[in-house]
C-alpha cells in the first residue's frame, strides 16, 4: 500500500516528532545467511548475525556482527563442496571451490554453526532473456532503464532484475536489486509489455550513493548491465516477504512481515540460498536526441 | 426451537389471562414533536412497575380498574403527572417541555432524579442525549457521537486520529452501527478522524456492550443505535455552525403540520479550498482532500396508528494526491449511503408493529496513472435489509418482542484492474460473493416479582453464501489445478447460529439492584484489516466455506447503586468474553493477492478472551454534571499461524483505562465542559533488531504486540457562551425574577439563537505517541552508527472557535 507511505510522509511531516527512549523486550541474535550459486561460479555466502539495536551491540566495533568458522557445503547430490572463508581473518565471506553451477541441477547449502544446522534447496532453471533495453528520459539527464519483455507461456516463472553501472568514476560495486526486484507470472503469463525499475540500493557503506539525491535514476553517461535472472518460487517469495519487511519499516499502516527464511525456523535464522540463471545486457545512456 | 415455542404459549396464556386494562400514549417534545424515547411511565400508586417508551415514543402500561396518575419523567425535561380514569383501552399523546424552558431563571432543576439506571432491567448499556453530548469538548469543534462514547468504561478508543472504537475487547468490526436502522460499515472521514455522524442530525444514541437484546444481532461486541431526528413537525427552523476545519447547516420544518415533516443536514470541510493556492506552487499541485455528507429524513403520521418514514444518508471523501517528483496522479474516493423506510403501525394498545426496509452501501476506490500505467482497486459492500417486529404488551409483566430479520449482501472484496498503454493486465474476472442472512427472534422482559426482573431471549439465525461463485482449486505449490463453478443462487455453505440470551435484575432497594446477564452472538461477516488502525482499506469478508462465522459468549454481572436520591448513579461490572474463529490476514498478504486466487485465501483464523471490570459514576443533575468512569481489562488472542502460535495481547489490550467527563453550567448562558482521559499505552510490533543483506540494513521485528507505547493521557476544555440566552437572562433580570416567562411561541422562535464555542484539545500539550519509528544515523562500518527511535505525535494543542446558530 504505497499510498498509505505517502500518507505517513505527510503525517511525519504534519505531526509532531521527538526522541524517545524505548525499552525493547529482550532480543536472541538470529544467523543470518546469504547464499547463491550461478552458472559456470562456485557456490557463495555471506554469514553474520543479527543484532539488537539497544543494547548488546557494540557499534563501535561493527564486524562483531561477522561470523567466523562456519562450517558450510554445497552438495548436487553427488559432488559436495566445502565452502572457505575468503578473508580467513574476517569471516563472513565464503566461497566453494570444485562445484560449479549448472542450468537444470539442483543444490543444497548446509551451514553449521554453534552447534546447529541449517539447510536450504535451489536449483538453477533455464535462461529466460529480455527482448530488448531502452532508456525513457524523466527529466533532461535522468532517467529510468526499460525493457520490452514477451514472458514465456505457462505459469510459474519467478524472476529477480539487478543493475550494475559499470561507469569508470562511481561505478557500482555489485549489481544491485531495488526493493520489489521480484516479480512473478501471476498477472502477466504469456504477454509481452514493458517494464521498469528504480536504481538499485548500493551496500551500505557507500557513501556516494547515500549522498546521490537522484539516487533511484540513471544519468546520461552511465553504462548499466543488467542482470536478469529467472528463480524458483521458495526464492521469489524469500525476496518478495525481505522487500515487504523492508518497506513496512515501523509504518502503522502496514503490520510486520516476517521474512520467509529458506532455511525453515525464522526464529533462529534468516536466510536464502538462490540459484539465479541469469541473462547480462549492458546500455549506454546518451543525452536526450 | 421447542423451548422457545413452549414458552411463548406460556406467555400467550398469561396473556389471555390478563384482567387489567391497558394505557398506551406516545411521548413527544411540545416544542418540535420529536417523540421522546426512553421517557420513563408509571402510575403514581405503583412507582415499581414503570414503562419506559420505545424507539418511536410509544408505551403501554397496564393498570387495574380506577384512577390513577400518571407520571412521565425525562431527563432534561419537566416531570409531568396526569390524572386518567381507567375504564376502558385509552391512548394518550403527552407534550413534555424541556426543562428551564418555561422560565429564563437560573436553571434550578426540578425534575425529579430518577432511578431508572438500578430499576430497569438493562445491564451495560449507556444512553446518551444529543444535547448532553454537544456540551462535551470536541475535537476542533466537531461534535462527534463516536468520540463521546470512547469516554465510557468498556468503550476503548483506538487513539488520535481514530473513531474505531474497541468494546469489551471486540473488534471495531464487532460493532454493530445502526443509522436509523440501518447498518453503517465504515462510520469515519478522514482516515479516522471524524465519524460520518453529524451531530445536527442526531436525536440520541443507545449504545449496548453486553447483555444485548434478541432483537439485535449479527456482531459480536456492541449495539450502538442511533436514531436521527423526526423533523420539527410545528415550524420551520434551521440551525448549523461554522467551525474551523467545516461547516454545516440543518434544515426542518412541517410539510403538513402536525402530520408530515422533513429534515435535511449538510456538511463539507473546506480545507482543500484553503490548503488550494499554497500547493499551487509545490510539486504536490492537485493533492486535496475533503469530505461532506448529508442526512435526510421524512416523517408522515398516516393517522393516530400508522406512521411512516424515510431517512437517508450519503457521505464521500476524496483525496487526491499528485505527486511531480513521483509522476504519481492518485484519486481514493470512499463512502457510504444508508437508506431506511419504516411503517409503524399500532394494531392497539398492546400490539405494536414496525416493518422496515434498510439498505447500506459502502465502497472504496483507489486510482493510480503513472505515465501510461493506470492502476484501480476497489472494494465495498452492499446489504438490503427486511425487518418485521413486533412489540407485544400483554400485561404489566411481560414486554415481548418478536421478528424476524433478513439480509442479503454482496460483498465485494478487492479487486484489481491495470492496464499499461494498450496492454489489459489480466487481473482475473471482478469478485463478488452473495449471501443471506435470516434471524428469527422472541424476547421477553419479564417481572416476576416487584423485585425481580428477567429478560429471556431467542435469537436463531441462518446464513447461506450463494453463487455465482467460483472456487480455484489449488495444488500444494499454490498452482490453480481446477475451478468449481456455483450456479448463481446456489447454495455455497451454510451456517446456523442458534443465540440464548438472559438476563436479571434483582432490585435490593430503589437505589441498589443486582444484575447479570449473558449472551451468545454469532457474526457471519468480518473485518479483515491490513494495518493497526482502521482505515478506509480495510475489507469485509463474509463467511464462505473457509471462513467460519466468529461466535461470541459474554458472561456480565454488576451492581448498580444510587445514592443522594439518585443524584449520584454508580455502577460496577465485571465481564469475560470468548471469541472464536476471528479473523486476520496471513503474514504478508497483500489485497491484490485476491487475483486468481478466492479472497478468503489470505486469511488466519484464531481466538480471543476478554476480561475485566468497570467503574462508573455519573451525576446527570444540577449545574455541575458528568462521569468518571474506569476499566481495568485483559484483551488475548490467539492465532496458530501468527506470532509462531503463541498467545499475543492484542493492539489495545490495556490494563487502564480512565475518563473524566465534566460539564458545568453556573449561568444559563455559560457553559464549561473539561474531558480527561487516561489510558495505558497501545502494544505494537516494533523491530528489536537488525541485520544485514545484500549491504543495506533491514528490522527484525519481535513478537507480535509486545512492545508497549508510552501511556496516553489527555485533557481537552471548553467554553460556551449563547448570546440569546444572556440577552433573554438580562431581560428576565430586569422584569422581575419572579415572574414567569412563557415559552416563545413559534412566531417569536424565529430570532436567531448563537453562541460561540471556544475548545481546546489537548490542553497541556501532551505528545501521545501515533506511532514510533527508527531513525538510523551514521555508517555501520564505520563506527559511528546509531539508532534513534522517534514518535510521532498527531495532535499537539489545539484550540478552535466554532460559532453555532439557530433561528
Amino acid at each position: 500500500m504505497r499510498i498509505w507511505s505517502i500518507i505517513l510522509i505527510l503525517l511525519m511531516s504534519a505531526g509532531c516528532r521527538k526522541e524517545v527512549k524505548v525499552k525493547l523486550p529482550e532480543y536472541k541474535s538470529k544467523l543470518i545467511i546469504e547464499a547463491w550459486i550461478e552458472p559456470g561460479e562456485p557456490a557463495q555466502a555471506l554469514i553474520s548475525t543479527s543484532a539488537p539495536y539497544f543494547g548488546g551491540f557494540d557499534y563501535s566495533n561493527p564486524t562483531a556482527i561477522f561470523v567466523k568458522g562456519a562450517f558450510v557445503t554445497v552438495s548436487d547430490g553427488t559432488t559436495t563442496d566445502t565452502l572457505k572463508e575468503v578473508i580467513p581473518n574476517q569471516g563472513f565471506y565464503y566461497k566453494g571451490d570444485n562445484l560449479t553451477g549448472q542450468i537444470g541441477k539442483q543444490y543444497v547449502l548446509t551451514v553449521r554453526h554453534g552447534g546447529k544446522e541449517y539447510t536450504a534447496h535451489t536449483s538453477i532453471r533455464n535462461k529466460v532473456p529480455l527482448d530488448s533495453l531502452f532508456f525513457k528520459w524523466e527529466f533532461d539527464s535522468l532517467g529510468f532503464i526499460w525493457q520490452h519483455f514477451k514472458e514465456p507461456a505457462g505459469l510459474g516463472n519467478y524472476y529477480r532484475w539487478q543493475s550494475k553501472r559499470l561507469n569508470v568514476k562511481y561505478g557500482d560495486q555489485f549489481f544491485a536489486g531495488p526493493i520489489f526486484s521480484v516479480f512473478d507470472d501471476k498477472f502477466i503469463d504469456g504477454k509481452e509489455f514493458n517494464f521498469s525499475y528504480d536504481r538499485g540500493p548500493q551496500p551500505y557503506n557507500v557513501q556516494a550513493w547515500r549522498d546521490d539525491p537522484n539516487r533511484n535514476l540513471y544519468r546520461v553517461g552511465d553504462t548499466v548491465a543488467v542482470k536478469f535472472s529467472h528463480i524458483g518460487q521458495d526464492e521469489y517469495e524469500f525476496w518478495y516477504t525481505y522487500y515487504q519487511n523492508k518497506v513496512s519499516n515501523t509504518n502503522p499502516f502496514s503490520a510486520p512481515v516476517n521474512i520467509k527464511s529458506m532455511f525453515g525456523n525464522n526464529q533462529e535464522v534468516i536466510g536464502c540460498f538462490v540459484g539465479y540463471s541469469y541473462v547480462l545486457d549492458t546500455i549506454i545512456i546518451k543525452n536526450k536526441p | 426451537m421447542r423451548i422457545s415455542c413452549l414458552f411463548f404459549l406460556v406467555i400467550v396464556c398469561r396473556y389471555i389471562s390478563s384482567q387489567n386494562i391497558s394505557v398506551s400514549g406516545k411521548v413527544f417534545d411540545k416544542k418540535n414533536g420529536e417523540v421522546l424515547v426512553g421517557a420513563t411511565v408509571y402510575s403514581k400508586a405503583r412507582p415499581s412497575q414503570a414503562v419506559f417508551t420505545n424507539n418511536y415514543g410509544l408505551f403501554s402500561i397496564n393498570l387495574p380498574v380506577g384512577s390513577h396518575t400518571l407520571v412521565i419523567q425525562y431527563i432534561g425535561y419537566a416531570k409531568k403527572e396526569i390524572p386518567v380514569e381507567v375504564t376502558k383501552q385509552i391512548h394518550l399523546n403527552i407534550e413534555m417541555t424541556e426543562e428551564g424552558g418555561t422560565t429564563l431563571n437560573e436553571v434550578e432543576v426540578v425534575g425529579e432524579k430518577n432511578d431508572e439506571n438500578v430499576t430497569q432491567n438493562r445491564m451495560s448499556t449507556v444512553k446518551l442525549e444529543m444535547h448532553e453530548v454537544k456540551k462535551i469538548p470536541a475535537f476542533l469543534g466537531e461534535v462527534d457521537i463516536l468520540k463521546t462514547i470512547q469516554l465510557l468504561p468498556g468503550v476503548k478508543n483506538a487513539g488520535d486520529g481514530n473513531t474505531g472504537f474497541y468494546v469489551r475487547g471486540g473488534g471495531p468490526d464487532q460493532n454493530l452501527i445502526l443509522l436509523d436502522d440501518a447498518p453503517v460499515y465504515n462510520a469515519s472521514h478522514l482516515m479516522g478522524f471524524f465519524s460520518v455522524f453529524n451531530g445536527d442530525a442526531i436525536k440520541n444514541v443507545n449504545l449496548i456492550k453486553g447483555g444485548m437484546p434478541a432483537e439485535y444481532g449479527g456482531r459480536l461486541a456492541s449495539v450502538l443505535d442511533i436514531t436521527t431526528k423526526d423533523g420539527n413537525n410545528r415550524y420551520w427552523e434551521a440551525e448549523g455552525g461554522i467551525g474551523v476545519i467545516a461547516s454545516r447547516i440543518t434544515v426542518q420544518g412541517p410539510l403538513k403540520k402536525e402530520k408530515s415533516s422533513i429534515i435535511l443536514s449538510g456538511r463539507r470541510t473546506y480545507v482543500d479550498v484553503i490548503a488550494k493556492p499554497w500547493l499551487e506552487k509545490t510539486d504536490f499541485k492537485g493533492t486535496s482532500y475533503f469530505f461532506y455528507d448529508m442526512n435526510l429524513k421524512w416523517n408522515y403520521i398516516l393517522n393516530e396508528k400508522n406512521k411512516i418514514y424515510l431517512s437517508g444518508y450519503y457521505g464521500k471523501d476524496v483525496f487526491q494526491f499528485n505527486s511531480v517528483e513521483d509522476f504519481i496522479d492518485t484519486r481514493i474516493p470512499w463512502g457510504n449511503a444508508t437508506l431506511s423506510a419504516r411503517w409503524n403501525h399500532i394494531f392497539n394498545s398492546k400490539l405494536f408493529s414496525n416493518l422496515t426496509f434498510a439498505f447500506s452501501d459502502y465502497n472504496f476506490k483507489f486510482e493510480a496513472f503513472q505515465d501510461d500505467f493506470e492502476g484501480k482497486f476497489f472494494s465495498g459492500i452492499r446489504d438490503f435489509g427486511l425487518k418485521y417486529d413486533l412489540y407485544i404488551y400483554p400485561n404489566s409483566r411481560h414486554n415481548i418482542r418478536a421478528g424476524i430479520h433478513h439480509y442479503y449482501h454482496i460483498f465485494t472484496p478487492t479487486n484489481v484492474s491495470a492496464k499499461q498503454g494498450e496492454t489489459v493486465f489480466d487481473l482475473g474476472k471482478v469478485v463478488k460473493l452473495y449471501s443471506h442472512e435470516s434471524s428469527v427472534y422472541i424476547s421477553d422482559d419479564w417481572t416476576l416479582r416487584s423485585n425481580l426482573k428477567l429478560n429471556l431471549g431467542f435469537r436463531y439465525n441462518h446464513f447461506f453464501h450463494v453463487g455465482p461463485f467460483t472456487r480455484y482449486l489449488k495444488n500444494f505449490q499454490g498452482k490453480i489445478t481446477d475451478t468449481l463453478n456455483y450456479r448463481s443462487g446456489r447454495v455455497v455453505s451454510g451456517y446456523p447460529g442458534p443465540e440464548p440470551r438472559a438476563s436479571m435484575t434483582y432490585i435490593v432497594s430503589p437505589s441498589l439492584s443486582f444484575k447479570a446477564s449473558y449472551t451468545r452472538n454469532y457474526q457471519f461477516i468480518h473485518l479483515a484489516t491490513l494495518s493497526s488502525v482502521s482505515l478506509p482499506t480495510d475489507v469485509w469478508m463474509p463467511c464462505t466455506e473457509v471462513i467460519k462465522p466468529q461466535i461470541g459468549n459474554q458472561y456480565a454481572a454488576g451492581i448498580f447503586k444510587n445514592f443522594k436520591d439518585n443524584l449520584f448513579e454508580t455502577s460496577v461490572e465485571v465481564y469475560y468474553k470468548d471469541m472464536k474463529n476471528q479473523i486476520e490476514y496471513k503474514e504478508g498478504a497483500e489485497p491484490s493477492d485476491n487475483v486468481y486466487d478466492n479472497p478468503d485465501n489470505a486469511f488466519t483464523f484464531g481466538k480471543g478472551w476478554a476480561y475485566g471490570a468497570e467503574f462508573f459514576i455519573r451525576k446527570s443533575k444540577g449545574k455541575l454534571t458528568g462521569w468518571i468512569g474506569y476499566t481495568l481489562s485483559w484483551t488475548l488472542r490467539q492465532f496458530d499461524e501468527i506470532n509462531y502460535g503463541l498467545v499475543f495481547p492484542a493492539k489495545y489490550d490495556r490494563r487502564h483505562d480512565a475518563s473524566l467527563v465534566l460539564t458545568y453550567e453556573p449561568l444559563p448562558f455559560w457553559n464549561f465542559g473539561i474531558v480527561w482521559v487516561y489510558a495505558t499505552g497501545n502494544r505494537g510490533t516494533l523491530p528489536n533488531g537488525f541485520f544485514l543483506f545484500e549491504g543495506s540494513m533491514s528490522n527484525d521485528y519481535g513478537l507480535r504486540n509486545s512492545y508497549q507505547f508510552v501511556p496516553y493521557h489527555r485533557m481537552d476544555i471548553s467554553a460556551t457562551f449563547s448570546f440569546s440566552k444572556h440577552k433573554e437572562w438580562k431581560k428576565s433580570k430586569i422584569i422581575s425574577a419572579d415572574i414567569e416567562i412563557t415559552t416563545a411561541s413559534p412566531e417569536n422562535k424565529r430570532k436567531l439563537n448563537h453562541s460561540l464555542t471556544l475548545s481546546v484539545f489537548n490542553v497541556y500539550n501532551r505528545y501521545n505517541p501515533y506511532f514510533i519509528y527508527f531513525s538510523r544515523q551514521g555508517d555501520l562500518l564505520k563506527g559511528d552508527f546509531k539508532v534513534v527511535a522517534k514518535q510521532v505525535t498527531l495532535f499537539p494543542i489545539l484550540p478552535s472557535l466554532t460559532w453555532n446558530f439557530k433561528f
